[in-house]
């Protein structure tokens, strides 16, 4: 594991010694190629998330195509249930999302590596549902005692579309084997609200803000290649 | 290893931690009250204080809430929080609210509560409305009707639904004539 580490931090040494570099990669007589294929993989912070928060579920694969030098056809399908609770309100999102998009490497490899600091571009899909668990009513007025009402309220059919922006790193830890960091930065294009209540969280896009359509995201994957071809640099 | 438990952890306690959008201001708009009016009965435009008012509420058990600020006092106008898990509440209204201790402050088993009280019960229906991730849900009072238990002697002789549904806390939805 601390090989991988060591791996991202390479990656990112290399970021800063790159333009040093430059001229003699000229001059050098060997020619390296480079595998083109599918990377399958999945989400491991959202393994790790489902085992250490009791009110969090999710599974996500995801998968790149190579298709050019720097581009990458990629995309995601995953399910997560959250649920949100605060001193008033306790409410459960549950669904799955597939996102779809591209990734551009702007990482210029060495020799035989195949490592990426990427950008990257996805439009995001769910369908789930809302479940109020429980709600206190808000009052200020405290002489009668506070009522809270039990009684789970579903809204189902809920659907969400949005944009994404990602940046991320990708580093090959063994043959075909590699690791990445992500974050991404989301806006919500439409969205169905449910009656009397709103979407509090999205599975896919995270949970909501009260100022607006934006939301944030991190993902810590690990992906394995099937390499179809290998193509000169 | 280490190293990458930590960084996942951090990542994960940016997305869990606590916003500014999950704890409820006290300013929001919350479940708002009763607003009720006394006029005078001879001179139905004008407001009429009531003197030395205890308003006093029934909770599940029939037993008495005192309801803040209502605890003796000469005024035209009072609001009333209604009870929320409820479709009615019940109010005594004790106009010239005094106790007369006998001489005997420390003895309370010989005092006479002074005045006259009215029970008092306002019907409605409710409606849960939401309000925000951090505050849930307030209650709004719609369909609002009032009644005064006849006790033989009501110093509330008459009173008018003006606003039938509460909704929010600016004018007074209930006259009450005396």
């Amino acid at each position: 594991m601390l090989k991988y580490f060591i791996s991202i931090n390479f990656v990112m040494l290399m970021i800063f010694s790159a333009g040093a570099q430059n001229d003699s990669i000229a001059q050098d007589s060997i020619k390296y190629k480079q595998k083109y294929g599918l990377r399958l993989g999945g989400d491991l912070s959202k393994i790790i998330r489902t085992v250490i928060d009791d009110d969090y579920t999710g599974f996500e694969i995801n998968a790149d195509y190579r298709y050019s030098k720097n581009l990458y056809i990629a995309g995601e399908l995953g399910t997560e249930e959250k649920t949100t609770s605060t001193e008033f309100l306790n409410s459960t999102a549950k669904g799955s999302y597939f996102k779809a998009g591209i990734d551009y490497n702007m990482y210029k490899n060495w020799l035989d590596m195949d490592n990426m600091i990427y950008s990257g571009f996805r439009v995001g899909a769910s369908s789930f549902s809302q479940t109020i668990n429980s709600y206190t009513i808000f009052n200020t007025n405290q002489d009668f005692p506070q009522t809270t009402i039990n009684e789970s309220i579903n809204h189902s059919g809920l659907t969400a579309i949005w944009a994404e922006l990602i940046i991320g790193i990708k580093a090959k830890v063994l043959n075909n084997l590699y690791i990445g960091l992500n974050a991404q930065l989301k806006g919500r294009i439409t969205e169905t609200e449910p009656d009397n209540f709103e979407n509090i969280y999205i599975p896919g896009f995270g949970r909501t803000y009260d100022s607006g359509r934006f939301g944030i995201g991190f993902g810590y994957n690990v992906s394995y290649l099937i390499p179809l071809y290998k193509k000169g640099k | 290893m280490k190293k990458i438990s930590v960084l996942i952890l951090l990542l994960l306690l940016a997305t869990a931690s606590c916003e500014k959008d999950d704890i409820c201001a006290e300013t929001t708009a919350t479940t708002p009250k009763l607003i009720l009016r006394f006029y005078d009965i001879t001179s139905q435009d004008e407001t009429k204080s009531v003197t030395g008012l205890r308003v006093t509420g029934f909770d599940t058990n029939n037993d008495d809430v005192e309801i803040s600020n209502l605890n003796v006092t000469t005024t035209d106008s009072i609001n009333l929080p209604l009870r929320t898990d409820s479709n009615s509440t019940k109010f005594t209204f004790h106009k010239d609210y005094a106790i007369d201790n006998n001489g005997t402050p420390e003895d309370i088993s010989d005092d006479i509560v002074l005045g006259n009280p009215d029970i008092v019960t306002i019907n409605y229906t409710r409606e849960d409305v939401f309000v925000s991730r951090a505050c849930g849900f307030k209650t709004i009072f719609k369909d609002l009707t009032m009644s005064v238990e006849d006790d033989g002697n009501k110093w509330i002789i008459n009173s008018e639904i003006i606003n039938s549904t509460i909704e929010k806390n600016t004018s007074a939805h209930v006259k009450i004539f005396h």
